[in-house]
């Protein structure tokens, strides 16, 4: 299993200015993580905090190593079922790979698209990957990095991709 | 608002108080869009005791040994000298230490230089007030000066200084010592004590009497002229009467003490800004604390004109306090004692638009009278500051937008010429490498942050595998509009996970709308073209105007919002001052 997935300990912070069709959320709020594979992570739900909600819970999440987006969706409960306010589709390069220590600790706060792809409200979130064992005691070895040369080359910039809600999503709407 | 914000994004979009906005996203207030982030702080404000002692001073009695004395000043930055205090007379010691302390306000953005003179006493003058003593009939002993920031960055926050003649003093020449003082500095513990509180409120009227209460409250200190400055808020609850809030953060320190009276109104939230006062209550941090044990709750009270005069209406709505925590937080002093630094980086803007470097109309015009252009001056105003809290004082310092010889335009080049390494000693260091630079690349364009950003934001990724105590503060300084401003928003968005700052000057007369944008405080929160938002705000931005009105600094501007920045970094990672 170490060796075909990564584990990630996804807080899930707070939500600002969640919307659906146009009104602010007025409660009962909660988000759910998703991969490639078909586990689902969700959090509690938080009745009382209204478009910014807040639940602060550490979720567990088995990501597959060839996995390149984790998709994170803020939904909320009415009376008629359970409605989709927003989705994220998060880069796994946004917290695995790059120069910073594996086991760093990221703050990360993104858009949300709902389901017409127009922008709703941010997402806040903390990812920190957990370091198998050998690995953390290699990476202690590896101190000592000299200040990287003048670099300019700053990288490409990636275009903007809306999330269109198809397949699984289709179906709600 | 103030210093101090409640743990939710403070004044929620408007709601309740009328309906008019509900349908209208672009009427939200502008306190509605609040960083989560941000809230968890408040802006660091530190008085620090400063307590004496010497060692090996001269002995200036033939029958018994110098009755010292300490004199404290603080040197503004016209070198006039300011008494901040004496000392008692310690009799018969050459050894002494003083049992008086000195109480100053830490201020981050000052360079806050300190003299210390010490006198011995003559014996006929012991039972004198010190405060009446005149010091031309003391025997003057020595003099010692150093900068705060100095001390509070040192390990044990003691400062050793040899005590030296005057400057004007006849025997200046000799190389006599005359002792050392030992100067420490604590912070009070006031400063760093915060109160923890959640407030609820029960049987709310509103005067509003078509629609449901969106209560918030205000609490206020009230100064001695009788003005009331808020310092907190809470967020907004929308549609009830029985509201709790979540907690809201007061530092003692910004109230005065426990006992100073405050100001807590209760308001209906209304879009337009001119929010309905439902009731108050007037009570200490003290008062609280019992309301909290007592479990009881306080009622409000609304003020209603009568003739002339306001009377009280004490109204069935009550306030109670169903949390109530003291905790001391790390502080920023706390962090720099433990041996975290602030590392000093710069980018300097090379292109055309600044003018011929020869020409005295340049921006980058060197007058070899002396006189510092505008570039000059914003390297040695914000350097001056933050090359006390680097310990080895060897800055990063780029230019970009220039072509070097036979090279391509760069947007991220060494100023110091070198290709593999861009550090500089000191700050005299990136003034020289700055004129060299002059010298030798030609102004060019366009003007782009994103390199200068990312290059800066790669020794931050770096510093993270060694200790994690290391943050940076990159100011650029530019003259024009940026021309790659989403690929600058997407560097800044990814540098906001770094321990990284960065503060932008803005030289000559151009428009700097584009610079307001980034500053998030004044903006949204930056978006990058992949729709990754920024987690915390990691811009500021000044104007450097030739003139500078009024009492407030621009680098005092720039630089006030860098203990909260970096506090915030620390805490919500969970990093000690102490490793």
């Amino acid at each position: 299993m170490e060796s075909t997935s990564r584990t990630l300990e996804v807080t899930v912070i707070s939500g600002e200015n969640l919307r659906t069709d146009r009104k602010p959320v007025k409660k009962n709020a909660f988000v759910t993580i998703q991969t490639d594979s078909n586990k689902v992570c969700t959090t509690k739900m938080d009745a009382d905090g209204g478009s910014y909600p807040s639940w602060n819970e550490k979720l567990v999440v088995d990501v597959p190593m060839h996995a390149r987006f984790v998709t994170v969706e803020v939904q909320c409960k009415t009376s008629t079922g359970n409605k989709t306010v927003g989705v994220a589709r998060i880069p796994i390069s946004d917290f695995v790979g790059g120069h910073v220590p594996q086991s760093y600790l990221h703050f990360l706060s993104y858009r949300l698209r709902d389901y017409k792809g127009e922008r709703n409200g941010i997402i806040n979130i903390s990812v920190k990957a957990k370091v198998p064992e050998y690995a953390s005691c290699s990476s202690g070895t590896g101190m000592g990095m000299g200040v990287p040369l003048a670099d300019n080359n700053f990288g490409g910039v990636v275009t903007g991709i809306p999330v269109w809600c198809t397949g699984a999503y289709a179906g709600k709407f | 608002m103030g210093n101090c914000c409640s743990d939710e994004a403070g004044g929620r979009t408007a709601v309740g108080g009328t309906a008019a906005s509900m349908g209208n996203p672009t009427n939200f207030p502008n306190d509605a869009v609040g960083h989560f982030l941000k809230s968890r702080g408040h802006a660091p404000f530190s008085e620090i005791e400063l307590s004496y002692s010497a060692s090996d001073l001269r002995d200036r009695d033939v029958l018994s040994k110098s009755d010292p004395m300490v004199i404290v000043y603080t040197k503004g930055r016209d070198g006039v000298l300011e008494e901040l205090g004496r000392t008692e007379v310690v009799l018969n010691s050459l050894n002494p230490k003083w049992i008086t302390k000195h109480t100053i306000t830490y201020q981050f953005h000052i360079v806050q230089t300190l003299v210390f003179r010490v006198y011995d006493v003559d014996t006929q003058f012991h039972n004198v007030d010190v405060k009446m003593l005149k010091l031309e009939e003391q025997q003057f002993l020595g003099e010692g000066s150093g900068v705060l920031s100095q001390i509070v960055t040192k390990s044990d926050r003691s400062l050793i200084l040899d005590l030296v003649h005057r400057e004007e003093s006849t025997g200046s020449n000799r190389a006599r010592n005359l002792g050392k003082l030992t100067v420490h500095a604590e912070e009070c513990i006031s400063s760093k004590t915060t109160t923890e509180m959640i407030f609820r409120c029960s049987d709310l009227e509103s005067r509003d009497l078509f629609s449901r209460s969106g209560p918030f409250l205000v609490i206020s200190k009230v100064v001695e002229s009788g003005i009331q400055i808020p310092v907190c808020k809470t967020e907004v609850i929308k549609g009830d009467l029985k509201p709790t809030w979540k907690p809201v953060f007061l530092n003692i320190q910004q109230v005065g003490s426990k006992d100073n009276p405050l100001v807590i109104e209760c308001f209906n939230f209304n879009s337009s800004g001119k929010h309905d006062l439902i009731g108050e209550v007037r009570k200490s941090l003290a008062d609280l604390e019992k309301l909290h044990s007592s479990g009881q709750g306080e009622n409000l009270f609304l003020p209603t004109p009568v003739g002339h005069n306001y009377q009280n209406k004490v109204l069935k709505s009550q306030l109670f306090v169903d949390k109530f925590s003291l905790s001391t937080k790390h502080s920023f002093l706390d962090y720099l004692a433990g041996g975290c630094e602030l590392n000093f980086m710069v980018a300097i803007d090379f292109t055309a638009s600044n003018g011929n470097p020869r020409l005295p109309d340049s921006l980058h015009y060197i007058d070899h009278s002396g006189r510092l252009n505008a570039y000059q001056r914003a390297i040695v105003e914000v350097g001056e500051v933050l090359q006390f809290y680097d310990s080895d004082k060897r800055f990063p310092a780029w230019g970009f937008g220039a072509r070097p010889i036979d090279g391509p335009v760069s947007h991220c080049f060494n100023l110091n010429g070198s290709s593999h390494h861009s550090e500089v000693e000191g700050i005299q260091g990136i003034m020289m490498a700055y004129t060299s630079a002059l010298l030798n690349v030609s102004l060019a364009g366009p003007t782009l942050f994103g390199p200068v950003i990312s290059n800066a934001a790669l020794i931050a990724s770096h510093s993270l595998a060694n200790s994690g105590r290391k943050y940076f503060v990159l100011l650029i300084i530019t003259d024009g509009v940026v021309t790659d401003l989403q690929e600058t928003k997407d560097a800044l968005v990814k540098a906001s996970d770094l321990p990284l700052s960065i503060l932008i000057v803005g030289v000559g007369g151009a428009d700097f709308k584009e610079m307001e944008i980034l500053d998030a405080d004044k903006g949204e929160r930056l978006e990058s073209s992949t729709g990754r938002v920024a987690s915390r705000d990691i811009v500021q931005f000044v104007p450097f105007r030739d003139v500078q009105s009024g009492e407030i600094s621009v680098v005092q501007a720039l630089l006030a919002e860098l203990p909260l920045q970096f506090l915030t970094y620390m805490r919500t990672r969970d990093i000690q001052p102490i490793s």
